[in-house]
């Protein structure tokens, strides 16, 4: 991997504290279910996602598994995969770890790359089943990125729903069905100038930040020399950057393991979320849900074992934005204080 | 698998629980439609019932889910093993309908390995043999293309499903329940289909805020833990089990007095439905609702607790939920299914020759639905010929507007007009050769090879033998989203006498209906001197609604103009994609009075000669709204527009569904 490209290192990006946040806690808790950027073009939406490989954990994987299937408990899958495409069923199962994959889904995919495809030409041929593996297979435990999500063609979107709720992928063709599981942090980026999204797609993203271009003239220079010897000598420039990627590689660990054995949240707190979205106005209670694991992943990420105040109300800012009730042709609430102010005095 | 979070744990959504509970005691229910926000853990609880359910028997690994104590249903494979069939326990299917499902997919097809290996014409078994016996949840109802909505509904009401095509004619049991999900600010659900859940019921977040943090505390115990949080409602679960399992065996011998049965009529004329279902449902739903109360007999208050569920979404003066009303009496169908093809050619013959005449309907339905309070705001708008922004009138459900059916084959998405696609959705209305699409017309490959096959028959181990020659692809069918282009007139007469308001009211109409068929907009206006694009061709029709909303009225109107940009914007979209199918639409009261070149010119004539050119291209469709009053001097300005462009040509108040009775009657006429 490394040696193919080097990626712009995650920690050299400036500013965008909250959208790098953001991503963060999705890497920490892959139960967020994923984040959409909305923001002008180039204001570093790509390179950030991009860049997440950097910063990425390790996972244990099966070689030469092209479902990324985890050796830990999804080997009975394994071997009903093998059994559904006449593969030895024991063939040897080696263990190896290897980095959690960034997936891009080019917003010109066809529905048979993203799905996966059955090849009948074969099948006509020999009467056997061959099955080309899509995206969603390679995503699987992993970061599905879509860039312009916004102007994805409606039949990949309703294979993303379908797979985002099942967590399954199912391949068909001529009645020939074949299943392999599909779970994805999506990632998504978008200009809202360019169109709104479907309202169940964009409920399928667990964080939502919207992204301007910085207006400091100090930081943006910092933007253009970091860029400019990026591209000079980018082996020199990750290498500058080693010692900070490694450092925040390692707190996402810790921070994972924390989350692992357990952030406790009093019962407080949980009332302080249930009382933000009710102030707000959020349909359903996905948004609460999403707050509480957010919280916790803030709290793991800053090393703690418990969630305090601070993390709700930052976690309420970033999984909130795009949950606030509307009526359809109405704008998205960026500014989430300005939404309760506003309930406020009407209440009052 | 991963386990499911408990029925009984789930905090609030009674209605929706008993809902569902009533349907599991009697299959004559009809199923419900849920309607409301997202994550209201309908869902969760649609996957949940399933674990509530006790198991049923069937033969092990049958695809058609058999039923041992109906022999005369069993599946071929079970027949054949008669008494040696080995029956299981298994728990009751669930289905989610994918969104992406094909009509193969829902309702089964040729077994394509079974007839190239060894020639059997086998059914390859479909969602709905699967689902047998289970429950078909689907989510987003109203958003599914027509013709799989009807196959689901079709199998629903008759407990089969049958598959004539493809060479197939096959049968085979499918009893299943059917709960549906949709969020109305989508689109509504065709009226017929609307009929035929039995009931629906609204769902909402809580909004006490001890309830929503139960529910949070009871998900993170869920999530860290799902078996032993399971074990702890296993007990609560087994009793509701027990409870539905003994309401089962009740059902049969509950009885409705007579004198409830006028009571139930009542109750369903007083709620203005439609047909007689309503009654039916609603009797069913009191037996299964004193059946689970453990009553031998239907009392009226079981009558009224059961009636909001089955009359909520039949009521036909219901409360409109905004922006889209409720759905109109069942006439709708018609614009669905037949009258596109037929009408709108006609209809521009018919206009071309005589502009339309003051029809006596005409006369009287736009004073009946003039949009009053918008009237009323404009009094004051009206009498300053300068510049107004005016405020956005009364929305309304527009009827359908599409563009002509050709033969190209297109991509893409959305739900307005039909084509032929080049993608594996839609339905399966033809096949051709080397169409490239890999969308394998399996009939129409074996019958292209079945002449060869004692030719070719050499050494193979195959029972038919292909060659690529014989391939034929899927020619499919479906509603795809067009261009829209709204060309408003938001020059000074448009200000009088509240036409502004109701104008934009019609736009802002059809740009909700825009987004409901995912249609990409475009937004031009002429006022004073000239013309402007405010808005590019984009799929954000809500960047559309916000600059309707702020637009500025005042000036003269160069209707010339207008044109001249709206075409422009039409070539440009056509060069992008030939393919495109743009309908223009053109919100005037057909008044010029600025030329656009030679100031000699009659700005009229100068509008009606740009108009006919624009008719030249075949690929533009083109709708004049005119937006004068009919009660007014009536100078017809935008008839005769309208007939030059070869338009079709409403009033404001004829977009409306309701107003869609006098269309077809005109139409015919």
């Amino acid at each position: 991997m490394s040696k193919a490209k080097p990626v712009y290192p995650f920690p050299a990006i400036v500013g965008q504290e909250r959208m790098k946040l953001s991503l963060i806690l999705n890497v920490i808790d892959p139960g967020l279910s994923g984040v959409l950027i909305r923001g002008e073009k180039g204001t570093a939406k790509s390179t950030a996602v991009r860049a997440l490989a950097d910063i990425l954990p390790e996972i244990p994987v099966i070689r030469d598994d092209p479902f990324q299937l985890s050796p830990d408990d999804e080997l009975e899958i394994l071997a009903e995969i093998r059994r559904h495409l006449g593969l030895a069923e024991d063939a040897p199962i080696v263990r190896e770890t290897r980095k959690v994959a960034v997936v891009e889904l080019p917003v010109g995919a066809t529905e048979d790359r993203v799905v996966g495809s059955l090849d009948l030409e074969q099948a006509l041929k020999s009467g056997k089943r061959k099955v080309e593996p899509g995206l969603l297979a390679a995503a699987h435990r992993g970061i599905l990125y879509v860039d312009e999500v916004n102007l994805l063609d409606d039949h990949v979107v309703d294979v993303l729903l379908d797979s985002a709720a099942m967590g399954v992928n199912t391949i068909e063709r001529e009645g020939v069905s074949f299943g392999h599981p599909a779970r994805f942090t999506l990632v998504g980026t978008m200009n809202p100038e360019e169109g709104e999204l479907r309202p169940q797609l964009l409920d399928r993203f667990g964080l939502c930040v919207t992204i301007e271009g910085i207006a400091d003239p100090e930081s943006r220079v910092a933007v253009m020399e970091r860029r400019a010897a990026f591209d000079r000598d980018p082996e020199g420039f990750v290498l500058k950057w080693r010692s900070e990627s490694e450092a925040l590689a390692g707190r996402i660990e810790r921070a994972r393991r924390i989350l692992a054995s357990d952030v406790a949240v009093e019962r407080e707190f949980l009332f302080r979320i249930a009382r933000t979205c009710l102030d707000v106005g959020v349909d359903g209670h996905r948004g609460d849900i999403v707050i509480l694991k957010a919280a916790r992943a803030l709290a793991a990420f800053a090393g703690r074992n418990e969630v305090q105040a601070e993390d709700i109300d930052k976690a309420a800012e970033l999984a909130l934005p795009h949950r606030v009730r509307r009526q359809p042709l109405m704008e998205m609430a960026d500014d989430l204080e300005a939404v309760r102010r506003k309930k406020k005095g009407m209440e009052s | 698998m991963r386990a499911n979070f408990p029925f009984v744990a789930v905090v609030g959504q009674d209605e929706l629980k008993k809902s569902l509970l009533l349907c599991a005691v009697n299959p004559g229910v009809g199923g419900v439609l849920v309607r409301g926000e997202k994550g209201t853990a309908k869902s969760t609880l649609a996957r949940a019932l399933a674990d509530v359910l006790p198991e049923i028997d069937t033969a092990e690994g049958c695809a058609f889910v058999c039923d041992p104590a109906r022999p005369g249903e069993w599946c071929t494979r079970c027949r054949e093993k008669a008494g040696a069939n080995h029956w299981v326990k298994r728990r009751i299917p669930f289905q989610t309908l994918p969104l992406n499902a094909t009509e193969d997919r829902v309702s089964g097809s040729l077994d394509f390995e079974e007839a190239v290996r060894r020639g059997r014409r086998e059914f390859s078994p479909g969602l709905l043999a699967s689902v047998h016996r289970g429950i078909l949840y689907v989510d987003e109802v109203n958003l599914l293309d027509d013709h799989l909505v009807d196959i689901l509904l079709d199998a629903a009401a008759c407990g089969e499903n049958r598959v004539e095509r493809e060479g197939l004619s096959f049968a085979h049991p499918s009893r299943f329940m059917l709960i549906g999900t949709m969020n109305p600010e989508e689109g509504e659900l065709r009226p017929q289909l609307l009929d035929r859940f039995g009931l629906s019921v609204a769902v909402g977040g809580e909004t006490a805020v001890e309830d929503r943090v139960e529910l949070m505390w009871r998900r993170q115990c869920f999530d860290r833990d799902p078996a032993g949080f399971d074990r702890l409602h296993a007990e609560e679960t087994l009793a509701l089990r027990r409870r539905l399992v003994a309401a089962r065996e009740r059902l049969p011998g509950v009885r409705l007095p007579k004198r409830l049965r006028g009571f139930i009529a009542e109750l369903a004329s007083e709620s203005h439905v439609a047909g007689h279902r309503a009654d039916l449902f609603l009797e069913q739903a009191a037996l299964a609702l004193a059946a689970l109360h453990g009553e031998n007999e239907v009392g009226e208050a079981r009558i009224v607790e059961a009636a909001p569920l089955v009359l909520a979404h039949r009521r036909r003066d219901a409360q409109p939920s905004p922006p889209p009303p409720l759905p109109p009496p069942p006439e709708n169908s018609e614009d669905d299914s037949e009258t596109p093809e037929k009408s709108p050619p006609e209809n521009r013959e018919e206009r071309e020759d005589a502009p339309p005449p003051p029809s006596p309907e005409q006369g009287e339905s736009p004073s009946q639905n003039r949009p009053e309070d918008a009237d009323d705001g404009q009094s004051g708008g009206g009498a300053t010929p300068e510049e107004n922004v005016f405020q956005i009138g009364e929305t309304f459900r527009v009827k359908r507007v599409q563009a002509d059916r050709d033969r190209q084959r297109r991509r893409g998405s959305g739900r307005r007009s039909r084509s032929r696609v080049s993608q594996k959705q839609g339905r399966y209305v033809r096949s051709g050769p080397d169409l490239g699409t890999g969308d394998l017309a399996l009939d129409a490959t074996l019958r292209a090879a079945a002449p060869h096959q004692l030719a070719r028959r050499g050494d193979s181990s195959l029972a038919i033998v292909l060659a690529p020659s014989d391939i034929r692809e899927k020619i499919r069918e479906k509603r795809l989203g067009n261009h829209l282009f709204f060309t408003v007139d938001a020059s000074g007469s448009m200000g009088a006498r509240g036409r502004m308001a109701a104008s934009k009211g019609a736009v802002m109409s059809l740009l909700l209906d825009a987004y409901q068929k995912r249609d990409r907009v475009a937004l031009i206006s002429f006022r004073r001197n000239g013309a402007s694009l405010d808005l590019p061709p984009t799929t954000s029709v809500d960047l559309a609604g916000k600059l309707l909303a702020e637009m500025p009225v005042g000036g003269r109107t160069p209707l010339s103009a207008g044109l001249s940009r709206t075409w422009e914007a039409v070539r440009n979209t056509l060069s992008k994609n030939p393919l495109a199918r743009p309908i223009v639409l053109i919100i005037t009261d057909g008044r010029s009075n600025v030329a656009l070149r030679d100031p000699g010119e009659n700005p009229l004539h100068e509008a009606w000669r740009l108009a006919a050119a624009m008719r030249q291209d075949s690929r533009v469709k083109y709708v004049v709204v005119d937006t004068e009053d009919a009660d007014a001097m009536n100078f017809g300005l935008a008839a005769e527009l309208a007939g030059a462009l070869g338009a079709d040509y409403f009033k404001v108040n004829d977009l409306k569904v309701e107003a869609l009775v006098n269309i077809v009657r005109r139409s015919e006429w």
